[in-house]
């Protein structure tokens, strides 16, 4: 036997405390009423010819009774499993796969993850009497699974929803509170996640094939060579069984909004550029219909247009005719270079950057460091090293948005701290090996990048890149960001960051180490506003493996069933049996007592 | 005691008498004396000194004979009342002394209209109070008074107080015994000092709904009121059942002694009127008429 709801010793300590208490109600039982009577002399005669009921029996029996009655309620308190009578009491985990696919919708108009629904209270029917159930899913939608009885299982499993995620991945069993060894481990899944069940697992497929149309990738770009000129680009999958005539529109600020329609063939896809020059600066909208669609999620994309006025930058620098050339490239910049000696009393430009020059003090206006030597308020962390890389970086930083550094190499770098100097409050944005500053960016307050190595002592000028650093640089120095791409889920956001979504409604953040994060669950433009900026972030599923909902690793497994329990006896909980046994008592015990049987 | 109503009710009763009278004086009973009475008895033949009055002339002038007509003498009726004044009655609502009290008022004012010799007694471990002899109606004032004065006190013991009383003669009579008849001695004893004497016996039970029907929770003490010994009772129906057929066969008990000798019984329920019990029920069992 084993009990679920306490510990054996708080049982044994509740056994015992209810015991000892039912008996010292007995024991301090008050004395009966004193009754005058006219004469004693019938009841005399009554009670010489009745033979009297032994008391001490009669005072036995109803102490055991009300034993067993209290004993029988304390029981049901500690929830006891006899595997002989209600099978075996598993701790049961039920984890549902929640990725976006499984919200598609097949021929029957359910989607996948109603299914699950339907799978899970089937396991949880299924499961031994006694039985406790933790409910979790592959996008943590459940931050903390616990225990809960039969009946919640299925409400819980309904709370869930289809849900992009930065990552998603199968609870760690090990990790989960008060999960015994003794346990079952159900995944329902669609088999189109790439989550993996770990060894032992048993994994019921919900998988239905479903039509489906998508947008696997959307990109706002300025057209090269014209910087008033801007495209859409759209990338349509098709992983339907069939054909599909799609319709392709895109919406934006102040112009007419672009269809195209097109016609795709199974399983393939379109790279569509759309021309969107007639749009105003703002929000864009990207979305796709076809018929009997299963999966909105993959509808629509959206994009940010920023403005197309062209920034004076100013280059200051010894010499460094490739930096020069690249910005040059940037369509919407008109540079001046500079020699350094000119740097005192600049003015007069939206954005400067600094090539290999010591500043004494930080720059009054919004500007990139290349390589800058040490100084009071940019200090040097470390001595010199060669022959490094960049090993992380924060993508979500606007200076680095499609900026991928995993091919930059450095010959050599003075790696830089991150200050409060003077002000402005740096910190790193990219880092080395060791974890070594590399690269560094406000923000809050004054716009200001630091890359700490010089372009000919590495390879990021050749980067494909770099162009798009430059470009983010220049924009986000000039306050003329684009929008911050990101995948459906958490979104991390500067703390204290007011979060709006494309209707104007405020959207739940909560803070975290370093800053806050909220949860971008369906496709949209979000805006995270500070006191002192403003980010844009595109959060968009564009995941071709999402929209490729019928490529299932079960598409070609039957459905597993729960095995189906042995009987409906088996279906009554020990502990429903107790109580049921302490009623029954408490009748026999007041019929016994109403007949005088009992005290 | 009693509203003028009911006594006016109680005008026209008189107590009836199973055997003949043995009084002295002029009464309203027929008694075993021949005499001056209204009701025609025998014939014999005339003796010197009969009064001629009583003569048969119609015989004489037939048969030649003087033979004399015999009438029965009419007596009064000694009416011995005794009252139980133990403690065992003074319990119950409404009281079964107050109760008794009045039952031996009605019979005692309907004894005093009809010229009877009225005893009232109160008893209890032995004779109480004793009223002397009363008769005729303006009598009945100083017989209420008597028994208004009776006080509950002592144990029941029936046949000590017979026993006193009759000890010294008395005239054969009517006498009602107006108790609750709990006396762990038993009925026996007194009955046979009734009988030894020969008089007109009637016993009226007085009985409190609470004695038949006890309302007592599931475990109670029961403390006798004469005794005042405690007795420990676990209350059950099937008690409480043998309580009442107990209780039952006690009354049955006593009415069977009365039926065996001729006696008059009646159970006087202290929750019905006592007008309903002199009016109805005491003319029903022939005690009244």
């Amino acid at each position: 036997m084993t009990l679920l709801g306490l510990t054996p010793a708080a049982a044994w300590v509740l056994l015992a405390g209810v015991a000892g208490l039912v008996l010292l109600l007995y024991l301090i039982k008050p004395s009966p009423r004193r009754v005058a009577v006219s004469s004693s002399l019938i009841w005399q005669r009554v009670l010489k010819q009745r033979q009297r009921k032994p008391e001490r029996w009669r005072w036995w029996v109803s102490l055991l009774l009300a034993l067993a009655i209290g004993l029988a309620i304390a029981l049901a308190l500690t929830r006891p499993e006899l595997a002989a009578v209600a099978g075996s009491a598993d701790d049961v985990l039920i984890v549902v796969d929640t990725s976006p696919s499984m919200g598609a919708r097949g021929a029957d108009g359910r989607t996948r993850l109603e299914h699950a629904v339907i799978e899970v209270e089937r396991i949880a029917a299924a499961a031994g009497g006694g039985s406790r159930f933790m409910l979790a899913d592959t996008t943590h939608q459940i931050g903390a699974p616990v225990f809960a009885p039969r009946e919640a299982v299925g409400a819980r499993a309904r709370a869930l929803l289809p849900a992009a995620a930065e990552r998603a991945w199968f609870p760690d069993l090990a990790a989960l509170p008060g999960l015994r060894a003794q346990r079952q481990v159900w995944f329902v899944t669609d088999g189109v996640s790439p989550v993996q069940a770990p060894a032992g697992a048993r994994t019921v497929s919900v998988f239905r094939n479903a039509e489906n149309v998508g947008i696997t990738a959307f990109d706002v770009r300025a057209a090269p060579g014209d910087p008033r000129r801007h495209d859409a680009f759209v990338q349509i999958g098709n992983a339907s069984a069939g054909n599909k005539t799609v319709q392709l529109r895109v919406a934006g600020v102040g112009g007419e909004p672009v269809d195209r329609s097109l016609r795709l063939d199974a399983g393939a896809s379109a790279n569509v550029v759309v021309d969107i020059s007639g749009l105003g600066e703002g929000p864009v909208r990207a979305s796709v219909a076809s018929e009997g669609d299963g999966l909105a999620l993959d509808d629509v994309a959206f994009g940010f247009l920023p403005a197309k006025s062209r920034v004076r930058v100013a280059l200051v620098t010894p010499g460094n005719p490739t930096l020069a050339r690249a910005l040059r490239m940037l369509p919407r910049v008109d540079l001046q270079l500079l020699p350094p000696g000119r740097l005192a009393g600049i003015s007069g430009f939206d954005a400067v950057v600094l090539d290999r020059v010591t500043l004494e003090k930080p720059p009054g206006l919004p500007s990139l460091l290349i390589a800058p030597r040490a100084s009071a308020w940019l200090g040097r962390a470390g001595g010199e090293l060669a022959d490094t890389n960049v090993a992380a970086w924060d993508a979500s930083h606007p200076l680095l948005a499609r900026a991928g550094l995993r091919d930059v190499l450095i010959e050599r770098v003075q790696p830089l701290r991150p200050t409060e100097q003077g002000g402005v409050r740096l910190s790193a944005i990219a880092r080395g090996p060791q974890d070594e500053p590399l690269m560094l960016a406000t923000r809050e307050g004054p716009r200001i990048a630091v890359v700490a190595f010089a372009l000919e002592a590495s390879n990021f000028a050749q980067q494909p890149s770099f162009p798009a650093f430059l470009a983010n640089t220049v924009n986000w120095l000039t306050r003329e960001t684009g929008a911050v791409p990101h995948r459906l889920g958490q979104v991390s956001v500067p703390a204290k960051a007011r979060v709006l979504d494309l209707d104007g409604a405020e959207v739940a953040t909560r803070e975290v180490p370093g800053g806050a994060v909220f949860e971008a669950r369906r496709p949209g433009l979000y805006t995270a506003m500070t006191s002192t900026e403003r980010l844009r972030i595109a959060a968009n599923l564009l995941d071709p493996r999402i929209t490729a909902v019928n490529a299932s690793t079960l598409a070609a497994t039957p459905p597993t069933a729960p095995p189906a329990r042995a009987g409906i006896a088996a279906r009554v909980d020990p502990w429903i049996v107790l109580l049921a046994a302490a009623v029954l008592l408490l009748a026999l015990e007041w019929w016994t007592y109403n007949r005088r049987v009992t005290l | 005691m009693f509203t003028d109503a009911f006594l006016r009710k109680l005008d026209v009763l008189a107590l009836a008498a199973r055997n003949r009278a043995h009084g002295q004086l002029r009464g309203t009973h027929r008694s075993r004396r021949v005499g001056t009475g209204m009701v025609f008895a025998d014939y014999r033949p005339y003796a010197e000194g009969d009064d001629i009055r009583h003569i048969d002339w119609g015989i004489y002038l037939r048969m030649d004979r003087l033979i004399l007509r015999l009438f029965e003498e009419e007596a009064d009726q000694p009416v011995y009342l005794f009252v139980d004044s133990s403690l065992s009655m003074d319990f119950g609502q409404p009281n079964k002394l107050d109760y008794a009290r009045r039952l031996a008022g009605a019979l005692a004012y309907v004894a005093l209209l009809n010229h009877d010799r009225v005893n009232v007694s109160s008893f209890a471990e032995s004779l109480g109070d004793m009223l002397p002899t009363r008769r005729g109606r303006n009598q009945a004032p100083q017989v209420f008074r008597f028994l208004e004065g009776i006080e509950a006190r002592g144990r029941t013991s029936l046949s000590a107080a017979m026993r006193r009383y009759f000890a010294a003669p008395r005239t054969r009579g009517l006498v009602v015994l107006i108790s609750d008849f709990l006396d762990p001695a038993g009925l026996e004893e007194a009955i046979a000092v009734l009988r030894r004497f020969r008089h007109d016996v009637a016993l009226m039970q007085v009985i409190s709904p609470e004695e038949i029907d006890p309302q007592l929770p599931e475990e109670a003490v029961l403390v006798d009121a004469e005794e005042g010994s405690a007795t420990e009772v676990e209350i059950t129906p099937g008690l409480l059942e043998a309580y009442r057929s107990t209780f039952e066969r006690h009354a049955q008990d006593i009415e069977s002694y009365c039926r065996k000798y001729g006696w008059g019984y009646a159970r006087a329920l202290t929750s019905v009127a006592i007008e309903d019990i002199v009016l109805k029920m005491l003319r029903e069992e022939g005690l009244l008429r």
